[in-house]
């Protein structure tokens, strides 16, 4: 199926009593920069181009929420723009917040009450690496199950392919289809998407032609106490925004704000950068030095998230690079110690 | 919501609350509903508006109704709660984690190497096999603390005694001339060299403060305890208790929800397991 962008604006207008709709819009901060925002009429939206500047994981684990009464609103949401980085960012917190009896109870809302409409990349960032986690610039389409998306959308000229990923994109489509007729995909529309990935492939692999394609994340555990950790190490300052906006980082503290009424518990952010983080009462800790705390995040996202989930913790999308004060690049860091 | 919230919390009223040496005193805790867990396993404890902190029940399993908890004043959280009286009101999450395998440790002899605080939920496993005394070989209880004053449970060592499979030691780092005590003087790991029991059938249990833990456990391998034999009490920042926080991880594992007990065949490997 095929939707014009005004189509699918004039969906978004109509449904937009019964939806909360998050889509992606130019930052007035600079001018590469995305962010989703509540989806608003007067304004023009992005739904391609690259990752916006924050993770979704912000829509769906908030900075700071009550988890004892859950906080979380069960509102309807419509997410749309979210690009592949992004979606296998929120399978790894499905994996790790939504398993076995311990189900978080404010992501499970957000989640259950959440549309994903996710975009084909069209463009890239120079910190955006997805290729060399072995991802694409947009999503995978086999739709048996394994999508990680809604609904889909492909670029064509000023036009959107539609591919249904979920019983929950089916019944998008069908609220589309009340608002607009769709037209079936032509195979000329099928070269140009096949061509416009092509493309963006291509550049985002251009970015990266320093970098080993050839990734090896064993270096992490062989090199534990290569020179390689305290040389990048000597620039980290410690204040944590590779974590704060990573799509898969979800290490929490909790706050007993409880009154004599009733218990209650606020689940916040946390960085297993940050001075502390695993030291127990009297002082106790196992990461003694920085350049272990900088190296546990190297751990985390290549060997232990890997045992846990058996998925990657990074799925390529470059913020800790964008984000990091010192210019610290872990792309580099990886690579470096492949070379020793 | 179908999905029971890992975070609901539990009210019990403070029944009691008894000095047990200096810097450690135990909670005596009614929750408001019967409380089930597993020796071994550990709770979340709150102070309503405070905090919470993980710690390890030191009463049987066997007892729903009521719980002890000893609690060793050594941070924000525990300096807090130890200024907590009879009628007060606290909370209770859990239980979370792995217990100790009893089945594992049935028609065994079994060895508790405890230290200091250690000794609480020591206690916990001990109650629990007393309960089921006749499934166990014998039960060696090997404790230390630092002095005299600092031993705990001082008061039930007669009541462990009386039983036949039960064999008590104990001893204290240093002690003054001054301080009354019958045990042995010097570290935990001496009393090893008084036990009967064969090694290479034998279980261990060890719980106390990393460096105890450490040497307890090289001295149990000397005598030649099996790895897999040996369990450790694993103490790490365990927040939220069911392996979300990852505060606690030790490499692969979480403490709090592959653990708190390992056995050392299981993290030997692992870095920085005493610290």
């Amino acid at each position: 199926m095929v939707v014009s962008k005004s189509d699918l604006i004039k969906f978004f207008n109509s449904i937009q009593p019964q939806f909360d709709i998050f889509v992606p819009y130019k930052t007035e901060r600079e001018i590469d920069d995305l962010e989703f925002n509540k989806y608003d009429p007067d304004k023009e939206f992005v739904l391609d181009k690259y990752r916006t500047v924050d993770p979704v994981r912000a829509l769906f684990y908030m900075p700071s929420e009550s988890v004892l009464p859950p906080s979380a609103k069960s509102n309807k949401r419509i997410i749309a723009g979210v690009k592949n980085c992004d979606l296998l960012g929120l399978a790894v917190l499905d994996d790790a917040l939504l398993k076995d009896n311990f189900i978080e109870p404010n992501y499970k809302i957000w989640r259950d009450n959440s549309y994903i409409i996710s975009c084909d990349c069209t463009d890239a960032l120079q910190t955006c690496h997805c290729v060399l986690l072995d991802n694409n610039p947009y999503p995978n389409n086999d739709t048996e199950g394994q999508a990680l998306f809604d609904l889909n959308l492909s670029p064509v000229d000023d036009k959107f392919i539609i591919t249904v990923g979920s019983k929950k994109g089916e019944e998008l489509l069908e609220k589309i289809k009340e608002e607009c007729s769709l037209a079936e995909v032509t195979d000329n529309e099928k070269e140009i998407l096949e061509a416009n990935r092509a493309e963006v492939l291509k550049k985002v692999r251009d970015i990266n032609t320093d970098f080993s394609m050839d990734r090896n994340y064993d270096v992490i555990t062989e090199n534990k106490e290569a020179s390689v950790w305290k040389e990048f190490c000597n620039e980290c300052v410690q204040c944590g925004a590779c974590t704060n906006i990573c799509p898969t980082c979800y290490c929490l503290i909790l706050n007993d704000e409880s009154t004599k009424e009733e218990f209650r518990k606020v689940r916040s952010w946390d960085s297993c950068q940050l001075a502390g983080y695993a030291e127990v009462a009297g002082g106790g800790t196992p990461r003694e030095h920085r350049w272990e705390t900088f190296r546990n995040r190297y751990q985390c996202k290549h060997n232990f998230l890997k045992y846990n989930f058996d998925k990657l913790g990074c799925t390529g999308c470059g913020r800790c690079i964008s984000a990091c004060p010192a210019g610290i690049d872990l792309r580099e860091v990886i690579q470096s110690l492949q070379e020793v | 919501m179908p999905d029971k919230n890992p975070y609901e919390v539990l009210k019990a009223d403070v029944l009691d609350v008894i000095e047990e040496s200096p810097t450690i005193k135990s909670f005596y805790l009614k929750p408001e509903r019967q409380f089930e867990f597993v020796t071994g396993q550990f709770i979340e404890l709150s102070l309503p508006g405070i905090g919470e902190a993980p710690f390890t029940p030191s009463s049987s399993h066997y007892e729903k109704e009521k719980i002890w908890v000893t609690i060793m004043n050594a941070g924000f959280v525990t300096n807090e709660i130890h200024k907590v009286q009879k009628g007060d009101v606290m909370g209770i999450r859990g239980p979370y984690g792995k217990g100790y395998p009893l089945d594992v440790f049935k028609g065994k002899d079994v060895l508790l190497l405890g230290g200091g605080v250690g000794l609480a939920p020591l206690r916990c496993l001990l109650q629990t096999m007393i309960h089921d005394i006749n499934d166990y070989k014998s039960i060696t209880v090997c404790f230390g603390a630092r002095t005299p004053d600092d031993m705990i449970y001082k008061d039930q060592i007669a009541d462990w005694k009386k039983h036949e499979k039960i064999h008590h030691l104990c001893t204290v780092d240093k002690c003054s001339e001054s301080d009354i005590w019958k045990g042995k003087t010097g570290v935990v790991t001496i009393l090893l060299d008084d036990i009967k029991v064969d090694p290479q059938n034998a279980i261990a249990v060890v719980c106390g403060p990393p460096i105890m833990m450490k040497f307890g456990t090289f001295s149990l391998l000397d005598k030649g305890f099996k790895p897999e034999n040996i369990y450790l009490s694993m103490e790490k920042k365990m927040y939220c208790g069911f392996g979300q926080c990852r505060h606690c991880v030790m490499g692969k594992y979480y403490a709090c929800k592959d653990g708190p007990v390992f056995t050392y065949e299981q993290i030997k490997d692992e870095e920085k397991i005493w610290d």
